[in-house]
Formats: C-alpha cells, sequence, structure tokens
C-alpha cells in the first residue's frame, strides 16, 4: 500500500483519502466561519520553503501543534457543529502520524532541524497574532492546504 | 482548470434589464479585486480563469446586481481551492496493434492556457500520481477488461486474432477523488492470424 516518505521518515497504516474525505464533509462548514480571508496561516511561501530533508520535522512540529492546540482548543465547537466523526478521524490518524514519525536527530541534522522549525515559528506566529477562536477556526479550515502538502510525499 | 463563475439571474425580476458585476478575492491577501471585462456585464458567467490560473492558491468571487437605481447585496461564493476542485479533461489516447497485441499510449490532458503560445503543463506535472483508468470491449466475447494503470502506456498481449476491440479511458486525479469524462471510444481490429492464412 502507500505511505508517507517525509525525507528519511516513512509512515504506513494511513490512508490519506479517508482524512480527505474526512474534511471535505466538514469543509464548507468551517471554512464559512473563516471570516478573516486576508490570512493565511500555510501560505504557500512557507510550504514551498520546506525541503525534502526538512519535511519530516517540519510535519511533526506541525502536526504536534495541531493536536495539542487547535483540536484541543477547538473540541467544544465540533459538537456545536455537529462535525465530530469527521473531526476524530484527522485527530486519530495525526495521532498515529506523529507516533510513526522516527526523525533522526544527528549533530549533523541540526542546521535542517532548525531550518524546518523556522518554517513551523512562521505558521505559529501568524496563529498568535489572531484572536485565539478565529485563528482555530482558520487552522482546521486551512487543513485542505495542510494534506495537499502532505499528499506529495505520499507514495 | 478553466474557472468560470456563474450565477442565476435574481428571482422576481423577469423583464427587468439587469446588469452585474463581478470581483474576486486571493484568499491570504488583502483586497477585493475587479475584472474590466465583468463589470456591467448582463450576462451570468463570468471567466476567471486567468485570475485563478495559480492553483495553489485559494479565492472567494462575488456577484452584484444592479437594477434601475437599486443594487443587490454580494453574492459570494465559498472558498474555492482550484488544485482540489477542478474537473480534469480525458486522456488522448493512440493505438497500434498487430495479431494479437495491443499497444496503447496516454498522454494527458493539459492545463487551461491564456493563449496558444503560452507553455503548456501537462495534469501529469500538477498531479504527480494521476492515473488512468482503461476499459477494453471485446466486442465478440462481449466482455470488457478495466484496469487502472500509472504509467502512460501499455502493452496488451493476449488479445484474439481478427476481433474487434473498442477502448475508452479515464483520467483519475487525487484529492477529492475526481475521474474525467471517458476520451472517445475508438475501435481497432486485430490483424487475421498469418499462419492460418497461409494454410
Amino acid at each position: 500500500g502507500q505511505e508517507f516518505r517525509f525525507g528519511h521518515c516513512r509512515v504506513q497504516g494511513v490512508e490519506l483519502q479517508k482524512l480527505r474525505k474526512a474534511f471535505w464533509t466538514v469543509k464548507d462548514t468551517v471554512q464559512a466561519q473563516d471570516h478573516n480571508t486576508s490570512v493565511r496561516l500555510l501560505r504557500k511561501e512557507i510550504l514551498q520553503n520546506v525541503s525534502d530533508a526538512e519535511s519530516c520535522y517540519f510535519i511533526r512540529s506541525l502536526l504536534k501543534f495541531y493536536l495539542k492546540t487547535v483540536f484541543k482548543n477547538y473540541y467544544n465547537k465540533t459538537t456545536e457543529l455537529q462535525i465530530l466523526r469527521s473531526f476524530s478521524t484527522l485527530t486519530n490518524n495525526f495521532i498515529v502520524i506523529i507516533s510513526k514519525l522516527q526523525p533522526s536527530e544527528e549533530n549533523e541534522m541540526f542546521s535542517i532541524i532548525e531550518s524546518a522549525h523556522r518554517q513551523f515559528l512562521h505558521f505559529q506566529g501568524a496563529f498568535k497574532q489572531l484572536d485565539t477562536d478565529a485563528a482555530l477556526t482558520k487552522a482546521i479550515g486551512e487543513m485542505d492546504i495542510l494534506l495537499t502538502w502532505m499528499e506529495k510525499y505520499y507514495q | 482548470m478553466k474557472n468560470v463563475l456563474q450565477w442565476n439571474p435574481p428571482e422576481g425580476l423577469t423583464g427587468v434589464e439587469v446588469i452585474y458585476t463581478v470581483q474576486y478575492f486571493i484568499y491570504g491577501e488583502k483586497k477585493w479585486l475587479g475584472k474590466p471585462e465583468c463589470k456591467n456585464i448582463s450576462r451570468t458567467y463570468c471567466d476567471l480563469s486567468p485570475e485563478t490560473s495559480d492553483y495553489e492558491h485559494q479565492y472567494y468571487a462575488k456577484v452584484m446586481a444592479i437594477w434601475k437605481t437599486n443594487c443587490s447585496k454580494w453574492a459570494e461564493t465559498g472558498r474555492f481551492y482550484p488544485y482540489l476542485e477542478t474537473q480534469i479533461g480525458p486522456p488522448a489516447v493512440a493505438l497500434t496493434i498487430d495479431e494479437t497485441s495491443m499497444s496503447i499510449v496516454l498522454t494527458a490532458p493539459e492545463k487551461w492556457k491564456r493563449n496558444p503560445e503560452e507553455r503548456s503543463i501537462s495534469m501529469q506535472q500538477i498531479y504527480p500520481t494521476l492515473k488512468y483508468n482503461v476499459s477494453v470491449y471485446n466486442t465478440k466475447t462481449n466482455r470488457t477488461w478495466l484496469q487502472c494503470v500509472t504509467n502512460h502506456s501499455l502493452v496488451l498481449p493476449w488479445l484474439e486474432p481478427d476481433t474487434l476491440y473498442c477502448i475508452r479511458v479515464q483520467a483519475l486525479i487525487p484529492g477529492p477523488p475526481r475521474l474525467s469524462p471517458p476520451s472517445e471510444k475508438q475501435c481497432v481490429t486485430t490483424l487475421k492470424d498469418q499462419t492460418s492464412a497461409m494454410k
């Protein structure tokens, strides 16, 4: 079957199509809540600046942020918007991906780790500039961008 | 990736001359932008392909109706993501045949372009995991062979001589999976078996 190949990291057992479907069912509902359309968190230049070697470190930081900050604080909203099932699918699969990411921590990877972290900080910085609820809604609404970027590493 | 905004006229204004103005917005940018060719128009569509040609961006569009001295509120689309929402056309299909085999060469459709001189971009470049659903119908046995393939050329070595086969191919792209319309049906007859012909 297919697997994610983020640089030297391999992640098997995750069906990207399932994540796609989960998000697609909530896309319109969530994106309609985002009224701050002049801000894009996962900007094109951030994603384009992540090299193949950096991709494992970047995706780990990003998915951890989504789990610990975005999903955790957005949970109550999911029941209100009746999108809990899709939300759970996304959450569970992100947990699986993170658990399987085994990035190398050796010294010569330091500059790569640093560079990947810088790109993540651009994303996080934009997130922190927004009001919390607006930021959470925007981050959820941009998961089609995130999944499209992840798809480039799915072979 | 030809992206055309379409809308319905406002209700209750039949017989009244209504004109429309369209604007579009790039998600993450600052301002709504107009398109001169879609300002004060009477038709109910506006081709925004040039404005939305960067398929990695996301867009909104909105339209306002104007009649007599009135104007409507803006009617706005949801967030449009060409990469995930474009429809794809069928591939080009080239066939060569002999007694018992057929070679099929597939060419992915090209991305919409502003003018013929512009450099062509294959949808294969945009969607590296683009696949093809190949359908081969044996008119003698009434049976159809179906196969999903990723490479753009394949050989079918197990055909029967002197038999008419009809081929259709659809392109399949990821994201929410999208299947193209089938290619034009092409029918070819395999050559007669030369050995039996010489007896």
